[in-house]
């Protein structure tokens, strides 16, 4: 019933707002497809540079389509008074950001499937070879981002600067994947950008390895409920 | 038995006191209103009640429940139309409620929601495009549907026409004939009037007076209203009055009595009682007795 609800009120709300999937759906799948494929054609290892592009586009799609997407929708509903209203049903807490958290993960596994697929056809970028760790790492890692992204609305004061308080995380993810190019980074910078769970998905993706980006996901999940449970807003600030 | 029970309710924000030890409880099947003007804690006190907030002290018990540790059980025995909450403007009147049955487990039909709040003609409706009056019955509707024991109501007809506020009333009347406990805050003490049979009048987080409606209003007392004649002047009236502009207002418990007692004395001097109006006691006499400091 409940959360199977919510499940489909958040599937529902996100694609009948068309300003919203300009941002969260069309551009992410635009660049993460246009990108490799343009730089399949105007570099010498093309097939080479531009898999290893496209992978570093999947943080950024777990930037935008999935922590952007849980950023705005629930900091919007909170500040016009929904959540308030869905608290006094008979659904519990975890059912109304389980509902909405899980709505936005499948939404972006969609998304991420059909650019594996596109970008295969269109840039000859090889299928994932561990189709199970691939399915694993994104699922999960857009798990935790949208964990994440619940509890980072408790630092942004109004829905309007919620787009504005996600885009450090999308240039951190970015940058950290190396979706924006080679940056020359100092070694420290790099390690700590390694630890962001979009590094972690990025990882297992990459160089298929399992046990550290599995343990950087668990501390993540652990930083995102233990933030939830001490500081999320269901109402706007009354000041 | 009793419905709701609240002892000792306090809520603070800060430094600031919202609810000062407030108890009050409404028997099961009545209708009890909270008065109050704006900001004296009754929408803080019902969303206590309604387990939303966790109380600073005292208790709190719907249908023998906490409503905050027994959440999913008072949940689905109680309906809450909060004075303040948002919809999804792009989903139709149909689509919310909908979307609303999904999240009850033994929900009303749809049609019989929108019908009860008077919504049917406006199913397809964005919520957008609805009025302030409309929105609040699409709230009733939402309130409704789990056909619930216990009915909180934070100011229902705010905004509302008089046609909309006279339906919501005979709504509210025929759920408590069926059984249902309603508490209701307003500010229309009309609505009071009409509804409830006991009350609470909140001031500043507290009660300052609370009773059932009936022998309240008896207690207190009526209002004969006139204007003076010319040349006379308060003090050579038979009975205390006090100026209101250039009207006279006599407060009496038997304001009938009170109104022969004035006619006569006029008749005797020739003079008439221009503007004559004799009323019984209504709860804004209660408010006007209010001792000053707690005005």
């Amino acid at each position: 019933m409940t959360l199977a609800a919510t499940y489909r009120l958040g599937t529902r709300l996100f694609w009948k707002d068309r300003g919203m999937l300009i941002g969260t759906v069309i551009t992410p799948v635009g660049l993460s497809i246009g990108l490799p494929v343009l730089m399949r054609n105007v570099t010498a290892e093309g097939v080479a540079a531009a898999a290893h592009l496209f992978h570093g586009m999947i943080a950024m799609t777990l930037a935008i389509t999935t922590f952007m997407t849980v950023v705005v929708a629930i900091t919007t509903r909170r500040d016009q008074l929904v959540l308030k209203r869905l608290r006094t049903t008979e659904l519990t807490d975890a059912q109304i950001l389980g509902g909405q958290i899980a709505s936005v993960v499948t939404q972006t596994v969609v998304i991420i499937a059909l650019s594996v697929l596109a970008v295969r056809l269109l840039a000859g970028v090889p299928l994932p070879g561990d189709p199970l760790l691939f399915t694993a790492a994104v699922v999960l890692g857009s798990a935790v981002m949208a964990l994440l992204g619940a509890a980072y609305t408790a630092a942004i004061p109004r829905a309007e600067l919620a787009a504005a308080f996600a885009m450090p995380v999308f240039l951190l993810a970015g940058v950290g994947a190396g979706a924006m190019g080679p940056i020359p980074l100092p070694s420290f910078l790099q390690a700590a950008l390694d630890l962001l769970p979009t590094a972690a998905v990025v990882s297992a993706i990459r160089h298929g390895e399992v046990l550290v980006p599995a343990l950087i996901l668990a501390g993540w999940t652990v930083i995102g409920i233990a933030g939830l449970r001490l500081w999320f807003r269901w109402e706007p600030r009354r000041s | 038995m009793t419905a709701i029970l609240v002892s000792g309710l306090r809520k603070r924000y800060g430094a600031f006191e919202a609810v000062k030890d407030v108890s009050f409880e409404v028997p099961e099947g009545q209708i009890f209103a909270l008065l109050g003007r704006n900001g004296a804690g009754k929408t803080t006190t019902v969303e206590l009640l309604a387990g939303l907030q966790r109380p600073d002290g005292g208790s709190v018990r719907v249908l023998g429940l906490d409503p905050v540790a027994d959440r999913a059980a008072v949940r689905r025995r109680i309906g809450v139309m909060l004075q303040e909450a948002g919809f999804f403007p792009d989903l139709t009147v149909a689509q919310t409620v909908d979307t609303w049955r999904g999240f009850t487990s033994a929900p009303r039909p749809r049609d019989e929601a929108l019908e009860l709040a008077g919504l049917r003609a406006k199913a397809a409706t964005k919520v957008r495009q609805l009025s302030g009056g409309e929105k609040r019955r699409l709230d009733l509707a939402l309130a409704l549907l789990g056909r619930p024991g216990v009915l909180f109501l934070d100011e229902p007809t705010a905004g509302m026409d008089p046609e909309a506020r006279a339906n919501t009333w005979e709504v509210v009347r025929e759920l408590a004939r069926e059984g249902t406990t309603i508490l209701l805050t307003t500010h229309y003490l009309e609505e009071a009037q009409r509804l409830a049979a006991s009350m609470a009048i909140m001031e500043e987080g507290e009660v300052v007076a609370a009773g059932d409606m009936a022998g309240t209003l008896a207690g207190l007392r009526g209002r004969v209203a006139f204007r003076l004649p010319p040349g006379v002047g308060p003090e050579d009236l038979p009975l205390p009055v006090t100026l209101d502009g250039e009207l006279a207002v006599c407060r009496a418990g038997d304001p009938d009595l009170a109104a022969q007692t004035l006619l006569t004395w006029a008749a005797g001097r020739g003079l008439r009682l221009a503007g004559l109006e004799v009323r019984t006691a209504t709860l804004e006499d209660l408010f006007l007795d209010l001792p000053r400091s707690t005005r």
